[in-house]
């Protein structure tokens, strides 16, 4: 026998002998696992094939003489034979130029991939889930959803406790703390509360009800009024200054914004706006959507319920 | 035919060298200049904008905050639109940052306001509870250097062509002209003046006190550059 197939039966046997001992004998077999099993059969056809392939042309090399007709062209007395193209690689070739065709005509323009493109689709896909799941939900399950649009959005500024932070952002667990609504009577106040442009005057055009401008006192007494739910001293000169756009409950008319308690509009009307006070100055929200600002406003008025 | 060719090593590398970077230059750069061309609605930013920029970098507030928003649905959620090349026209260098300790501040100016900066700056952990935020009181005291910022205008004016004093084109047709000065004496006002308006916002009274006398407290050229950010 040739000494050539002697080493490959040797270097098979052993390379497959290290196969066997490193991965059957050691972990117990195939374990049942197909993955196993295809792993181990790849591995010894691997290494069959490879053995017999380097065999068969390191024959090829001792045995193979060079005869043929060269080419007309020598490269510092290297030459080349003038051999036909061979036919597999020459079908892919000519495939190549099919799919090159295909993919500068048809394939890049029409189905390339684009990063923007994945992203549309991404929202597409969520907002269609988001329109099938939340947008018909009202009462507990919309004060749900508006809670964890405030823990995401409203938090930062408000609190967890919706407190304010100790003055950051307006206690949104009352609807108006005393210097708030002192501020808005001696500035007067532009912030779209009823979702246009709607400027309540300044103290200059508020009269008490001796028919004069109000007077600081009666700013103080009636902020306090306002503040603690409308009880207390300052009555009249709520139903004189405020109580025309207000109402005498202070629960608004389409002039003039609900100022006892929250409503989900009043809320939806600042996060679309923003707005400007005593605190400082809320930007507006326009990332979330429309039913999320709905749930936002019905957490919020919840709070104070 | 190129038998030459391929008996001249040198040449032929070259050969293949420029015919490589001629397929680099027709795919590259027509869709580099044009993406890369300032969008509209971006402007150079002004005075006390690029001092705040400087307070950023001095401050490294990129090692923590990036200023790139990917499009995946939940970067936009959070931080909003995706970053676009044109919106850093005039950014450098540009401050994308390499990681997020913080969040992303590309469009911050569009969702915090200056009072809100102000409280964040003095005591991060008062609004974040939890945050590993540090406090940053040094900026409510040192002065902003709106020297370097000037000279920096000038000279990306002059050898970048950043459009100052010229109109740039807004999103809703309109145009904006950011005005840079012809003296440093001006740009120190116009510093002053910009300062005056974020003042207005803050509660700070060491700083209201500083700008009154016409020194601008760090603090207030970052809460502008931070309010630029949209």
């Amino acid at each position: 026998m040739n000494k050539i197939y002697l080493w490959g039966f040797i270097v098979t046997a052993s390379m497959l002998g290290f196969t066997y001992v490193s991965v059957l004998g050691s972990k117990g077999g195939f374990n049942g696992d197909i993955v196993n099993i295809l792993t181990i059969a790849g591995a010894a056809a691997l290494v069959i094939i490879t053995v017999f392939v380097v065999i068969k042309y390191v024959r090829q090399m001792q045995t193979d003489t060079a005869d043929g007709e060269l080419v007309n062209e020598s490269w510092d007395g290297i030459g080349e034979y003038l051999n036909p193209v061979p036919m597999g690689w020459a079908i892919i070739y000519l495939m190549t130029m099919v799919w090159a065709m295909w993919y500068f005509t048809m394939g890049y323009p029409v189905q390339s991939y684009s990063q923007i493109g994945e992203y549309n689709e991404d929202v597409d896909v969520h907002n269609k889930k988001f329109e099938a799941k939340y947008a018909s939900i009202t009462g507990d399950r919309l004060v749900e959803m508006g809670e964890s649009v405030f823990l995401a959005e409203c938090k930062i500024c408000h609190g967890l406790t919706a407190d304010g932070i100790d003055g950051t952002a307006s206690n949104l667990n009352v609807r108006l703390e005393a210097n708030v609504v002192k501020n808005a009577i001696v500035n007067g106040s532009n912030n779209n509360l009823l979702g246009m442009e709607m400027p309540m005057p300044n103290r200059e055009f508020l009269f008490n009800a001796a028919g004069s401008a109000i007077t600081d006192a009666e700013i103080d007494t009636v902020s306090a009024y306002v503040a603690n739910g409308f009880t207390g001293k300052g009555s009249d000169v709520y139903l004189s200054a405020c109580a025309s756009c207000h109402k005498e409950n202070g629960m608004g008319t389409d002039y003039g914004p609900n100022i006892a308690k929250y409503t989900p509009q009043l809320v939806v009307n600042v996060l679309n706006h923003g707005k400007k006070g005593v605190i400082g100055t809320m930007p507006a929200f326009n990332r979330l959507n429309a039913k999320q600002k709905e749930a936002a406003g019905a957490y919020v008025t919840s709070l104070s319920e | 035919m190129f038998h030459w060719l391929e008996k001249n090593p040198f040449f032929f590398a070259l050969a293949v060298f420029a015919t490589i970077a001629f397929a680099g230059l027709v795919e590259i750069i027509p869709n580099f200049a044009q993406s890369s061309r300032p969008l509209i609605g971006t402007t150079p930013y002004s005075t006390l904008e690029l001092a705040g920029r400087h307070v950023y970098i001095k401050n490294s507030c990129n090692a923590c905050h990036s200023q790139l928003i990917r499009p995946f649905k939940s970067e936009t959620d959070r931080y909003g639109d995706y970053s676009l090349s044109g919106e850093y026209a005039y950014d450098r260098p540009f401050l994308w940052g390499s990681k997020r300790t913080g969040p992303d501040l590309m469009r911050v100016g569009n969702y915090r306001t200056t009072d809100w900066h102000e409280n964040h700056m003095w005591d991060p952990e008062k609004v974040v509870p939890g945050t590993i935020m540090p406090a940053y009181r040094w900026m409510f005291v040192n002065n902003t250097d709106v020297d370097t910022a000037y000279a920096e205008m000038i000279t990306v004016e002059k050898f970048f062509g950043v459009p100052y004093n010229k109109p740039v084109p807004m999103k809703d047709g309109s145009t904006k002209t950011i005005k840079m000065a012809d003296t440093l004496h001006q740009a120190r006002k116009d510093a002053l003046a910009e300062a005056r308006i974020i003042v207005k916002d803050m509660k700070h009274q060491d700083v209201i006190d500083a700008v009154e006398v016409g020194r601008i407290p760090e603090i207030v050229a970052l809460i502008a550059y931070m309010n630029s950010l949209k």
